[in-house]
């Protein structure tokens, strides 16, 4: 019976720090990502955007695949796609890149909270994923068939 | 981008969607957890563990940790995190597990989700697993150059 009790003791410690450190932590996130600061930093992303072979359009999706997730995500992506009809290529794009990098803020916090580097899962998610996507929209560009 | 929201629906928002992250962590971590610590005393683990410690060394993981891949696989990082939690990872190692599964994860919804916008969803999450290894390897290595 007692390691039955040490190890439910355990999952609750856990479940306990788990909402402590999340709920705060979303919440700001929430409050803070209105500001006009982050605004401006959308723009200045803007000609970043260009070497990963995307455009414009694809802003709107790919930031909300990368905050919110490729589930809450897929609803924009795909009315995006269809709205403003963009190409198979820049849609494989696309997800290649969100397949990679996508959820960023949630996935991090939760590997965070039981002792990882966020830094580090962050830093290593978004440096292959542009690597990746910028390589095969210049392999692309190359061939320019299909 | 459309008007911002007020404040206060904005606190409400981001409470809500914290307890609603929280929650879906706890119902796996409250069963999986318990499961988990319980196991780690017996053969069950251990065997598992050996079977999956050639392949998981090549990450600079122990064995055990492969049955929170599976779980990051098939369901999510809820249920791998509840796996990992009682394991007793150095820090380096859950940074590393949270790497790899960070790329790698949900496959079956999101390889689904994936198609459903048009493009190929199979060839992506074969991607995904491709470079969740690759990430791991690159990790690895820098970890043991820096002396890890």
């Amino acid at each position: 019976m007692e390691p039955l009790l040490a190890a439910l003791i355990g999952a609750l410690k856990l479940s306990g720090k788990l909402l402590l450190i999340i709920v705060p932590l979303v919440t700001v996130f929430e409050l803070l990502r209105y500001l006009p600061v982050f605004r401006r930093a959308g723009r200045a992303i803007d000609p970043l955007m260009r070497p990963l072979g995307l455009t414009r359009e694809a802003a709107v999706p790919l930031f909300t695949g990368i905050f919110l997730g490729i589930a809450y995500g897929a609803g924009i992506i795909i009315r995006v796609a269809q709205e403003k009809n963009l190409p198979r290529r820049q849609l494989f794009l696309m997800g290649l890149f969100l397949a990679t990098c996508h959820a960023v803020v949630e996935d991090t916090l939760i590997f965070v909270v039981i002792g990882g580097n966020g830094w580090v899962m962050l830093g290593m998610r978004l440096l292959i994923a542009c690597g990746l996507t910028a390589l095969l929209a210049w392999w692309w560009r190359r061939s320019p068939q299909v | 981008m459309d008007a911002v929201p007020p404040v206060s629906w904005r606190l409400r928002t981001g409470l809500t969607s914290g307890l609603q992250t929280s929650w879906k962590l706890i119902k796996y971590v409250i069963p999986l957890y318990v499961a988990v610590d319980l196991l780690k005393g017996t053969p069950v683990i251990e065997l598992l563990g050996r079977w999956f410690a050639p392949m998981m060394a090549l990450f600079g993981l122990p064995g055990e940790a492969a049955l929170a891949f599976v779980a990051a696989f098939l369901l999510n990082l809820y249920a791998a995190l509840a796996i990992m939690a009682p394991l007793d990872l150095t820090p380096w190692q859950i940074t590393q597990c949270g790497l790899m599964m960070g790329i790698a994860h949900n496959l079956l919804v999101e390889g689904a989700v994936l198609g459903s916008t048009g493009t190929r969803g199979g060839l992506l999450t074969l991607s995904r697993l491709a470079i969740a290894a690759g990430a791991g390897l690159i990790l690895h290595l820098l970890h043991r150059l820096g002396g890890g």
